[in-house]
């Protein structure tokens, strides 16, 4: 996202963060137009799909980890029941598309605020361990409540009526992408707005905060219904781009997988999470699967992401962010004598 | 059959499982404070060894069981010398998140190393029960009630009176001003996550004859094991051993005569709610938190 730049007006619009996210999404819009063209295979363009599903997730949970520093092990619960919701009231109520989206970002919310007005009290610590099983109990649900779920045979559904016009799979995924920027604008705003300022300042001490007059339970609330609302949102987009939901899908390691992707990407980076969904979901999907010996194991994926987890945090805790951050530092050495070092301390 | 006795039984067994692995996740957090989500995939990687040595190599069941304590306590050092001490500028939320991606390390090595067919792990006592009136109760059972109630008596034990305990719990109370008085508390940590995998293999061979072991067979296990902490307060020792069995009894009647599809779901509500009058557990202190 960064185009030589011809003349210093145009890069001053180019700045503009809301402007980078729609040029972002115009990029990707087109895609589904490169994979008919036959130059991409049509698979890709599903996985690609779903690392922007994901990037929904992972941008909320990114909120909620890397401003108010609480882990969320519910995501694939909270996705998952907007899938379902959204399964339901198109299948079932046979309502409309926006409502089904409503729900899909309302109930999710709703319990997730219950869940965190309950846990947060304590210490950060117990909201993991609160989301662990209200996960644990939706995913029981997702098996058992036949008439919501069609408990393990799956549901099924179909591409949407959006606006009177039958989507497809390419619709779907310019959907999808229009979700991601509007969910992206939002989180630049927020994170700028006086939510923002709290977090930041939650963050480098929640007592110094406190004393200045921030609820902390408010924003650490806030944060935490805006992340189950964007997992209720992924979700029903999740079911809309497949047209079908498992309940196995919703397990533990999908929610582990997020906080890969956030980690990866590194913490308070909208562009960084992005990448950090891709290399999560796309490299296993797109490289490991196709290596020889190696890539016919099970268990590669979890391996690949757990050990991700671990290395980042040791070695590299501003994640893809702080990567790309010393490669920009390394291309200007050579006008500033500024070393990388010197940065990264600072930065520090 | 009694159907009060009996069930109370069955659940002083599961309880004894619980209490083991939180055991391990109560001494991993009051010494290196991090609050352990692996040690069901850990207990579950040890589990799976002493599987594989039975079944595949055929040894007698307790030689397969000596050879998981190796294993747990190779990875326990392990985790914690390549890890966990390389930690400190990290935060908390960072150490709980290299917890959780050791879940998935953990998780998906297991089928690689020991082969991705499910196995079966046999009763320590093959068969047997003993009646107490109208309930009966396996030998295996007892044995492992015992084994339970033993562990958890042996450690209290070298906690109050011995040398190691004391060094312990000064580890627990103020890591940096207990390393100022001498204590190796490098070695503390060591030995408390080797612990901490000891206590869940031990746990996975106590629950495997009833489950098959597989990669997941320990996520129950683990979820109850960090609710019995909450539940109990994560500030003494003895807490989550009591949670434990608080959390294996309420699930057991609850699944008999409650639901017995939802028999766990209401109980982790019924936890969720608890902790709206009583945030800190049941033995729990007000947490303070220093400026």
């Amino acid at each position: 996202m960064n185009p030589t730049l011809k003349n210093i007006q145009a890069g001053a619009i180019l700045k503009n963060a809301h402007v980078q996210f729609i040029i972002f999404g115009v990029i990707l819009c087109f895609l589904p137009a490169i994979a008919a063209s036959g130059a991409m295979k049509s698979s890709t363009l599903s996985t690609l799909a779903f690392v922007l599903i994901y990037s929904i997730v992972s941008i909320g949970l990114n909120l909620l980890l890397g401003y108010s520093g609480l882990v969320s092990l519910g995501t694939a619960g909270f996705m998952g029941l907007g899938a379902y919701l959204a399964a339901y009231f198109v299948e079932n109520l046979n309502l409309s598309f926006w409502l089904a989206i409503l729900a899909a970002l309302v109930v999710p919310t709703i319990i997730g605020v219950g869940v965190g007005i309950v846990s947060l009290r304590v210490r950060s610590i117990y909201l993991a361990i609160a989301t662990l099983c209200i996960s644990e109990i939706l995913l029981k649900t997702f098996e058992q409540l036949e008439w919501f779920t069609n408990g393990t045979a799956g549901k099924q559904s179909h591409f949407p009526v959006i606006f009177g016009v039958q989507t497809d799979r390419a619709g779907m995924f310019i959907v999808i992408v229009v979700a991601l920027v509007l969910i992206m604008m939002l989180t630049h705003n927020v994170v700028h707005g006086q939510l923002g300022r709290a977090l930041h300042a939650m963050r480098s001490s929640e007592v110094a905060a406190q004393a200045m007059g921030v609820n902390i339970l408010k924003y650490k609330l806030v944060a935490f219904a805006l992340a189950t609302m964007y997992a209720g949102l992924a979700g029903a987009l999740y079911l809309f781009f497949l047209k079908s939901s498992y309940p196995s899908t919703w397990n533990l390691f999908l929610s582990l997988n997020v906080i890969a992707m956030v980690v990866v990407g590194g913490l308070r980076s909208i562009f960084g999470t992005i990448a950090g969904c891709f290399i999560i979901v796309a490299i296993p999907e797109l490289v490991l699967k196709k290596l020889p010996v190696i890539g016919d194991i099970n268990g590669l994926p979890y391996i690949f992401s757990g050990v991700l987890i671990v290395v980042v945090i040791m070695f590299f805790p501003q994640g893809l962010k702080g990567l790309a951050d010393l490669i920009v530092v390394a291309f200007r050495r050579k006008g500033k004598k500024q070393t990388a070092d010197e940065l990264v301390k600072s930065a520090d | 059959m009694d159907m009060i006795l009996q069930p109370f039984m069955r659940s002083l067994e599961t309880g004894s499982v619980y209490a083991l692995a939180a055991l391990g996740i109560i001494i991993v957090w009051r010494t290196s404070l991090v609050m352990h989500f692996a040690q069901g995939s850990m207990g579950m990687f040890g589990a799976t060894a002493v599987a594989f040595v039975f079944n595949r190599a055929g040894a007698p069941l307790w030689i397969s069981v000596l050879a998981g304590v190796g294993v747990a306590v190779f990875l326990g050092f392990g985790v914690d010398f390549a890890i966990i001490r390389r930690l400190k500028r990290a935060t908390a939320v960072g150490k709980e998140i290299i917890t959780l991606g050791l879940i998935m390390v953990f998780l998906g090595l297991a089928p690689i190393i020991f082969g991705t067919d499910p196995m079966l792990l046999p009763r320590f006592i093959k068969s047997g029960d003993l009646n107490i009136g109208s309930a009966a109760i396996s030998y295996n059972g007892i044995l492992n009630i015992a084994i339970g109630v033993a562990v958890a008596a042996v450690l209290f034990l070298v906690l109050q009176k011995t040398k190691i305990g004391l060094a312990i719990r000064a580890t627990a109370s103020n890591e940096s001003t207990a390393r100022l008085m001498g204590i190796p508390t490098r070695s503390v940590t060591l030995f408390a996550w080797a612990l901490a995998g000891v206590l869940g293999m031990l746990a996975g061979v106590m629950i495997a004859p009833s489950v098959t072991v597989t990669p997941t067979f320990m996520n129950t296990v683990q979820v109850s094991a960090l609710f019995a902490c909450v539940l109990g307060g994560f500030q003494t020792f003895y807490g989550p051993v009591i949670g434990a069995y608080i959390i294996a009894v309420a699930s057991n009647f609850l699944k008999l005569y409650v639901s017995s599809v939802w028999g766990d779901q209401l109980m982790y509500v019924m936890i969720l709610v608890f902790l709206l009058f009583r945030p800190n557990g049941l033995i729990g202190r007000t947490y303070m938190q220093k400026v």
